[in-house]
């Protein structure tokens, strides 16, 4: 019996939790677009470098090299964890992909504007070049459909789910 | 419609000269060539065949008359002849019919019908044989190694070999007819406790719903009444005439329709990712199947977006990055680059338009003027600079190297969208054209799947078995996606 339950079939897959898969979306969803980003960066279809998120800290010089930019990637990564989570907390029960677009423009607009003085990496609104605000704009929304509309779309199956084993239920007894 | 289905309620009348004369008004005996009467007499009291030659065994048809005819000689005349008929039928398949319009439809699906005198039941025997090929290894599908049995033209064979595969008790083919002058038959395939029973109520309804005079086009009629996709390039729905395929997604939770006189099977419901896996995949080792995977992507990829990336370069080489500077067109040409790629493109589906109905003693000639010819002497000319052919041979790879051909034509209408949207606005083209078409993606949906799951919206695991292919005992959950009735997929450790 052991034996048969070391073997690969017989061992059972959890399904993932609700809290785990949100904070797994905002991680990989984060170093995703992220690291599209700098692939638009390096087409220099924008001017904002993933590393302008370290530059409020002073560090070495390493932040401006590749290993500065795997870790603002990799920090992007944590900091959409909690994007996520307030959009878990906020607007899990809409369903419509443009909540999340909307909730991305939203966030564009928050660094570009609000917070733009934090980093000396992203120029004053003004002075940023169409193509910089397009392509941000762009990643942005992106990023909001892909946190948003997964959250929803995962909140609607998981009542979907409860559902349905109710109605079997009923069926069977 | 109605008004013609009340007449046709009337029921068997017990003249079979009633049967006769109803048969010549309305069905066309003696004016169609292939309907055909046979009339025995069996204890002085007439019984009349009829069939419909093409679609049924002769052989069986001498059979069964020879056995009513010697009914004569071996059974006494005071018996009920409805009785001693049916008892000598030799066939498993024997069913007894009251109505006019039903005994038609069922002649006319090639089954011989019975009438006697006297009765006002008939029988249908089920002798058809309908012409068609042995399955054979489907040209869209092929795999190096796996079975070689395709689906063919015919419902009960394409169930048959679904069945051969899963032999589980639960196991459904809900066969209904459609069309009102075809009478198509149309199987839905589904395990019975797996299958989301929404989904199959949804294809119930809708396909009896459907009100057309045939379906000639079989599937893809079928198709088009499902999903209502009007003028959206990207199939919602997606084909396989290999029984392997059918009988593994049966076994996810999808639900299949069969349609008669049609190769290949509906799977629904579909997502972008379903189009980009082959069967292939499943038979080399995981890592295999994993590189082979990840290479086709890279191909689907490039056939769309590698154009356009190309052209904005060529625009703008400013963009491009210090070490790719080499990159772009080094002759100067008369005709603007995106003409001379949508003029390639062109010349791209003439030939792949002219492949296809070109007979095969003369597909070599085609290749080598299209090939050679065309491609060669054009740079010569000047008409085109080398760089463009590169490219767009490149993409045109990606193109064949995608498993479905509707999604290939499909991302080939896209790119040229965005080769559009590249030349008049640059950078904000690409851009935006680019999250346009992933948002139309996502927003897609097939029967109420989103189109562009696992990757948006997002689902971790669904991801990884994308990217990966897992080893068959691996992979234990089914994919979410059908919304499944059981996620595990063994029943006994469930």
């Amino acid at each position: 019996m052991a034996e048969k339950e070391k073997l690969e079939q017989n061992q059972k897959e959890k399904p993932l939790s609700f809290m785990a898969m949100v904070i797994l979306t905002g991680l990989i969803g984060g170093i995703f677009w992220s690291g599209l980003g700098y692939m638009a960066y390096l087409f220099n279809f924008t001017d904002v470098h993933p590393n302008v998120i370290l530059e409020p800290w002073a560090l070495g010089a390493w932040k401006k090299q590749w290993l500065g930019t795997v870790i603002s990637i990799v920090l992007m990564g944590v900091l959409s964890i909690g994007v996520a989570l307030v959009y878990y907390a906020v607007l899990k029960k809409m369903k419509s992909i443009f909540i999340g677009i909307g909730f991305g423009i939203g966030i564009f607009l928050l660094v570009f504007l609000v917070l733009n003085p934090i980093f000396p990496g992203i120029k004053p609104f003004r002075e940023l070049s169409l193509n910089t605000i397009i392509t941000s704009v762009c990643l942005y929304a992106l990023y909001g459909a892909f946190v948003g509309y997964s959250i929803s779309y995962e909140y609607q199956e998981q009542e979907y789910r409860e559902n349905q084993e109710v109605r079997e239920k009923e069926v069977t007894s | 419609m109605t008004n013609k289905s009340s007449v046709e309620k009337l029921p068997i009348p017990s003249d079979p000269s009633e049967v006769e004369q109803f048969m010549k008004d309305r069905v066309g005996l003696g004016e169609s060539f292939d309907l055909g009467i046979r009339k025995i007499k069996i204890h002085k009291k007439d019984v009349h065949i009829y069939s419909v030659n093409g679609l049924c065994d002769t052989n069986f048809i001498i059979q069964i008359i020879k056995e009513l005819v010697e009914l004569n000689d071996n059974e006494n005349s005071h018996q009920d002849l409805y009785d001693l008929i049916q008892n000598r039928l030799l066939h498993q398949s024997v069913q007894p019919v009251k109505l006019m319009d039903e005994l038609v439809d069922q002649l006319l699906s090639g089954l011989i019908v019975i009438v006697m005198e006297g009765e006002t039941e008939a029988f249908a025997v089920d002798v058809r044989s309908y012409p068609g090929r042995q399955p054979d290894e489907p040209v869209t599908e092929k795999v190096v190694r796996g079975s070689r049995d395709g689906f063919v033209e015919n419902i009960i064979l394409n169930t048959g070999l679904t069945r051969l595969r899963i032999r589980d008790e639960r196991l459904r083919f809900e066969i209904l007819k459609v069309g009102e002058r075809s009478k198509t038959d149309i199987a839905i395939g589904y395990v019975k406790d797996v299958a989301n029973t929404d989904l199959i109520q949804i294809i119930r309804e809708e396909l009896e719903a459907i009100n057309v005079d045939g379906l000639t086009m079989a599937d893809k009629a079928v198709e088009e009444y499902l999903v209502k996709q009007g003028y959206n390039p990207y199939p919602l729905v997606r084909y396989t005439e290999r029984a392997d395929v059918a009988a593994t997604h049966l076994l996810e939770g999808h639900v299949l329709i069969y349609v008669s006189t049609s190769p290949s099977v509906i799977i629904t419901p579909t997502t972008y990712f379903h189009h980009l896996q082959h069967a292939e995949e499943y038979r080399q080792s995981p890592a295999v199947g994993t590189f082979i995977r990840w290479c086709r992507f890279l191909g689907v990829f490039g056939s769309l977006f590698l154009l356009p990336l190309w052209l904005l370069f060529v625009l703008e080489p400013s963009l491009l990055p210090e070490e790719l500077k080499f990159i772009g067109p080094n002759e100067k040409s008369h005709i603007p680059i995106i003409l001379q790629i949508f003029l390639s493109e062109l010349g791209l589906m003439f030939l792949r338009l002219a492949a296809i109905h070109t007979p095969t003693p003369l597909a070599t000639a085609m290749g080598l003027i299209a090939a050679v010819l065309i491609g060669q002497i054009a740079i010569d000319v000047g008409v085109f600079v080398p760089e463009v052919i590169l490219y767009v041979a490149v993409s045109a790879m990606g193109t064949f190297s995608t498993p479905s051909y509707e999604l290939g034509i499909a991302n080939t209408l896209v790119k040229l969208v965005l080769l559009i949207l590249v030349s008049i606005f640059k950078v904000p083209g690409l851009v935006i054209g680019f999250t346009l078409y992933l948002l139309f993606l996502a927003n897609l949906r097939s029967f109420n799947s989103p189109y562009f799951w696992p990757f948006l919206p997002f689902s971790p695991r669904a991801c990884l078995e994308i990217l990966f292919r897992k080893s068959a005992p691996g992979s234990k959950i089914r994919p979410s996606i059908v919304q499944p009735k059981k996620r595990q997929k063994q029943s006994s450790s469930s």
